[in-house]
């Protein structure tokens, strides 16, 4: 373990972004990931510790322009408890809702769970179908970049070490859209996803339109079902496509092996619980 | 005239004496406990599960600065510890498995001592290794111990009437493999110990966790070479015990040594990982059981083929094949039985004793058969195991008595709060079919209640004592790891001196102070100590009663202690106060202080050769029907409901016995539906909680307890043990669900779901 050197605490967005600069600070939020990773010797603290939590910025949901806001610094409880969120986008509340525990909610944010990028991560989905961007600054500029584009692999995104996730901004969803996100562990609390799916559409006269389908921990990120959606896009929804949408799911995920289940298994998840949703997106 | 009433505390909701200090997160445990000078121990494991050590270099380490000792087997005397004395503190020649201590250091801090382990450097040379114990069995395989050229660390053999004449009797025979998995007890508090030499004489006092503090001594004294007067253990509260304590381990010695070597105090903590790693597990097995019956419904014979993983080392828990034999040859009645068990080395992590003691293995395969052989012969399950049941007055082939016998109560009482016989046959009927399932499973179990005579001696003893203001102090050699015993204790000694729960304390925590006792384990405590108590206090009571006598001008039988007063026993009127007697014998002529002592032992015996005789002086019996609900599309089983009917001689603290069998019930969910240690190369995999799951609050059931009093002749105030019987039946109960819910039965644990689902997989549509 590194020692560190210089523990920064800024009150204003500007400071944290001139100690990024350099590229050698590490990003405190509520440190759910990065305390278990420090102690695991998996990742070792950089010389100036950044602790952004006393941004004001980054804590504010707004809504304007067909859009929403969320701060990198609201809390997987505010995404659950926000009465603007869950009227604006209730996948992320639902999402909230199968997170972690109490304890773990009050401290995690969004964006840290954003930069953490893990395949398993639970509000990414929700984020991916709900064509969400990543906005990001640095002290050189601001840049926004979509969801689906973020990610390069586990633990891996396109943000340069010396940029800051302020918040994620999502177009307000549709009329008629029906939305849905499923997390499969094992146990009901404390666990983290052996697979997700979100799934979000427009439901017209019995068809599908703007399908946005994501897939979590069957790859290396999480992941759009581009094949899937292609399947489900303008099609009459009926038992034959719901078996023909949940094949193509099985075949397109790229699960792996590990200590929380295996790719086969995986797979049939894949398979069974989008058949689920799909069929009960139906009877709706 | 109306004189007070006095009501009974036996039965009685009572709070556990130390739940306040626990609740407030006030509780002292060993973690919290620094004495002056103390220095930091750790311990530096093997990278490799079977290798020769070539060599150590411990230079780097001991030259940093703040390092007060650094330790090899070189520097202290080889003396193995465990039943089988295979297992040296640390390893000098080689490394068996994952836990294996090479080398150990002392220093002014934690940080330190974890740097000097990193500069500990270690050769060695691999030997061939054995994960699967059907492996080490096979003939040329590689030897883990020179001792045990066949790696056969213990075996067992029983055998009553003739199975060959059994099968012969048979209508319907039924046989089956079950594979139980590696579990751990997940106590709360980790492993730990304080060694301080007193600097002038030499003495030792060990602040441990131990849940056999007089064993321990005596084991201690042996290893160290020293002579057991001289050394004292004193348990701070236990963080959970389960039987985790039961053994000595490397680690305690190892701390003495390092205390030894710097004259200091040494503290040695596991980290939570540590825990996971090395200390002990629950047994896997492989259970080949083969049963019989007749068209009629009654059991002809089985025959029992065991194979126990017992890992690198021998621990008590090689041992368990004794329960396991119980619950073959007696749970029901069958009159031929021929049970064998082999405990084989591996390397992987050695396995120790746990709650239950194999009797959850055991009652696993026997109570699937049960429903098998009930199906085959087209009979209703609960009407089968009925019809089989033991009945008190019965003496089984293994030579248990059973004087007082609940089983049919418990199965009557079970299966009729639940509808069992009617829910197993309508939702049997959708077997086969996907979708969201239901199903109900029955099992179970008997256990020893009082007691268990497999030490020469199953006693404990007790002193006690009143002061001049009628305050009363057990000393009593039970140890209290968080099981409710001290409550019990002072509740017994209450009723029979007449105070309040708050004029008792209870010391139990000292070798120096306190009496013999064998230790925490076959669920035993209230039933021993218990009676040992009751005994300590009707004496005492005698002498008050004979006192009180010569003052009042009444006979002693007529007079009685309630209220903290003593009484006329005819109508409880008040003759005087306790505290005014106890100063009037104190301050006499004849001047005396009430102090007692009693020592009980149970009237059980000592099993022969062959494992036959009557082990326990009382017995435990229970039956669990759980009803579960299980997702054919994700393999997900979640438990609904547990009616739990429980023999329990006599509830003496409703609320401390609930806690025992919620406790039990919900560990016993864990072991059938989630908690696995998977091991890979004689490494474990996921040696935390974020990836070990234990039961969280929403998944455990809702739960129909129910106690059925049979009021043990011998137990005190009728009670029998009861600490182990509720976890036992859980696994059993939900693969007959499973079963029940879906027509597949799967016979290996957990019931996790990706294993019920590629169990379930193609054979439903
Ligand atoms: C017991 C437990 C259970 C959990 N269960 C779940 C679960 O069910 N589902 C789930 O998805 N996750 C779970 N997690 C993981 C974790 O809680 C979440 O990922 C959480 O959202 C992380 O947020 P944080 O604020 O704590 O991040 P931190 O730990 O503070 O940061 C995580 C990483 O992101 C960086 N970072 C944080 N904020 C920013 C920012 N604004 N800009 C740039 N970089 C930043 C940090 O430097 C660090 O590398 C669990 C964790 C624990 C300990």
């Amino acid at each position: 373990m590194t020692a560190i050197e210089r523990y920064l605490a800024p009150a204003d967005l500007d400071s944290a972004l001139a100690a990024l600069a350099g590229g050698n600070a590490t990003v405190l939020a509520g440190g759910t990931d990065l305390m278990p990773q420090i102690n695991a010797g998996k990742v070792a603290f950089r010389p100036i510790l950044l602790n952004i939590r006393r941004i004001p910025d980054l804590r504010a949901v707004e809504v304007g322009q067909g859009r929403i806001t969320i701060g990198a610094l609201v809390t997987i409880t505010e995404l659950k408890d926000n009465p603007v969120i869950a009227k604006a986008v209730p996948l992320l509340a639902e999402a909230a809702d199968h997170f972690a525990s109490d304890q773990v909610r009050n401290m995690g944010t969004i964006g840290g769970n954003v930069a953490n990028a893990s395949p398993a991560g639970d509000t990414l989905v929700p984020l991916l179908v709900l064509d969400a961007q990543v906005e990001l600054a640095s002290a050189t500029g601001r840049r926004s970049v979509p969801m689906a584009e973020f990610f390069t692999g586990p633990g891996r995104s396109v943000r340069r070490p010396d940029e800051l996730i302020t918040g994620l901004s999502l177009p307000l969803p549709r009329l008629r859209t029906v939305s849905r996100f499923v997390k499969f562990g094992t146990r009901p609390a404390l666990d983290i996803s052996a697979v997700s799916i979100g799934f979000s559409a427009t439901l017209d006269s019995g068809r599908l339109s703007d399908v946005r389908v994501a897939f979590g921990a069957v790859g290396p990120t999480p992941m759009r079902g581009r094949a899937t959606e292609a399947v489900l896009e303008g099609a009459p929804l009926d038992a034959g496509l719901i078996a023909k949408a949940a094949a193509t799911a099985q075949d397109e995920v790229k699960p792996i092996d590990d200590l929380r289940a295996s790719a086969w298994y995986r797979r049939e998840l894949i398979h069974n619980l989008l058949g689920k949703v799909l069929s009960d997106v139906v009877s709706r | 005239m109306n004189a007070p009433q006095h009501a009974s505390l036996i039965g009685q909701r009572i709070p556990k004496m130390d739940a306040p200090e626990k609740v407030a997160g006030k509780t002292r445990y060993i973690q919290d406990l620094n004495l002056p000078g103390q220095l930091y121990g750790l311990i530096l494991r093997t990278e490799r599960v079977h290798a020769r050590i070539v060599s150590i270099d411990t230079s780097a380490a001991k030259a940093l600065p703040g390092v007060r000792a650094v330790l090899t087997a070189a520097d202290v005397p080889i003396h193995p510890i465990g039943v089988n004395k295979d297992n040296p503190p640390l390893k000098g020649d080689k490394v068996r498995c994952e836990r294996d201590e090479v080398a150990a250091v002392a220093a002014d801090s934690l940080e330190i001592a974890q740097a000097a382990l990193k500069l500990i450097t270690v050769e060695y040379e691999d030997l061939p290794p054995l994960f699967d114990p059907r492996d080490s069995i096979k003939p040329g395989a590689p030897v883990i111990h020179e001792a045990k050229p066949d790696n056969v660390a213990m075996a067992f053999d029983y055998a009553h009437g003739d199975v060959e004449q059994g099968e012969a009797d048979s209508d319907v025979v039924v046989e089956d493999e079950f594979t139980l998995h590696r579990v751990t007890h997940c106590c709360m508090g980790v492993s730990g110990v304080i060694a301080d030499f007193e600097p002038v004489s030499g003495n030792l006092t060990l602040y441990s966790n131990t849940q056999v503090p007089f064993l321990h001594k005596r084991e201690f004294a042996e290893v160290l070479g020293m002579d057991p007067s001289r050394i004292r253990i004193i348990q701070p509260p236990i963080g959970g015990g389960f039987g985790s304590k039961l053994d000595i381990y490397p680690f305690e010695p190892i701390a003495v040594y390092l205390a030894r070597a710097t004259r200091r105090p040494v503290k040695l903590i596991f980290t939570r990982e540590e825990e996971f790693i090395a200390s002990p597990t629950r047994q896997p097995a492989i259970i080949r059981l083969r049963s019989g019956a007749k068209r009629d419904g009654t059991l002809t014979f089985r025959t029992v083929d065991v194979l126990l993983d017992n890992g690198g080392y021998t621990s008590w828990g090689a041992t368990i094949p004794f329960v396991m034999m119980q619950t073959f040859s007696s749970l029901y009645r069958v009159p031929h039985c021929r049970y064998h068990t082999k405990a084989v080395y591996t390397n992987n992590p050695f396995a120790g004793s746990f709650r239950g003691y194999g009797n959850l293995q055991a009652t696993f395969a026997i109570e699937q058969q049960m429903d098998k052989l009930a199906d085959a012969l087209g009979m209703d399950a609960y009407q089968f195991r009925l019809k089989n049941a033991q009945e008190a007055g019965e003496i089984t082939g293994q030579g248990m008595h059973f004087k007082t016998c609940g089983f049919k109560d418990c199965l009557e009482t079970a299966a009729g709060r639940s509808g069992f016989a009617e829910k197993r046959k309508a939702l049997g009927a959708a077997k086969g079919l996907t979708g969201i399932r239901r199903g109900v499973g029955m099992a179970s179990m008997l256990h020893v209640g009082g007691g268990a005579k497999i030490y020469p001696s199953d006693g404990c003893g007790t002193i006690l004592k009143l002061d001049d203001f009628g305050h009363v102090t057990i000393m009593t050699g039970a140890s209290e790891i968080g099981q409710g015993s001290e409550t019990v204790l002072a509740q017994l000694v209450c009723e029979e001196l007449g105070v309040p729960m708050s004029a008792v304390t209870v010391v139990n925590n000292d070798t120096d102070i306190t009496p013999w006792d064998v230790g925490v384990h076959a669920s035993r405590t209230t039933f021993i100590a218990g009676n040992s108590a009751i005994g300590a206090a009707r004496k005492a009571k005698d002498k008050i009663l004979a006192a009180a006598s010569t003052v009042s001008n009444m006979r002693a039988e007529e007079l009685d202690l309630k209220g903290g007063n003593i009484v006329r026993a005819a109508d409880g009127e008040k003759v005087m106060p306790l505290a005014k007697m106890l100063r009037q014998l104190h301050f006499s002529d004849k001047a005396e202080l009430v102090m007692t002592t009693n020592y009980y032992e149970p009237p059980s015996v000592h099993q022969d050769k062959g494992f036959k005789g009557d082990v326990s002086a009382a017995y435990a019996w229970a039956t669990q029907v759980v009803e579960v609900e299980v997702d054919t599309d994700t393999g997900i089983v979640r438990l609904l409901k547990v009616w739990a009917a429980h023999d329990v001689g006599r509830v003496l603290n409703e609320m401390g016995i609930e806690g025992q069998i919620e406790g039990g019930i919900i560990m016993g969910q864990g072991y059938a539906l989630c908690e696995d240690m998977p091991v890979v190369d004689g490494h474990l995999v996921n040696p935390a909680f974020r990836d070990y799951k234990l039961i969280t609050a929403p998944e455990i059931p809702e739960m129909d307890i129910q106690f059925i009093e049979t009021m043990d002749g011998e137990g005190p105030q009728g009670a029998k043990g009861v600490g182990e019987a509720p976890s036992i039946c859980m696994a059993a109960a939900v693969a007959n669900a499973i079963e029940n819910a879906t027509g597949v039965r799967i016979t290996s644990l957990p019931f996790t779901p990706e294993r019920v689902y590629s169990a379930l997989k193609g054979k439903l549509q």
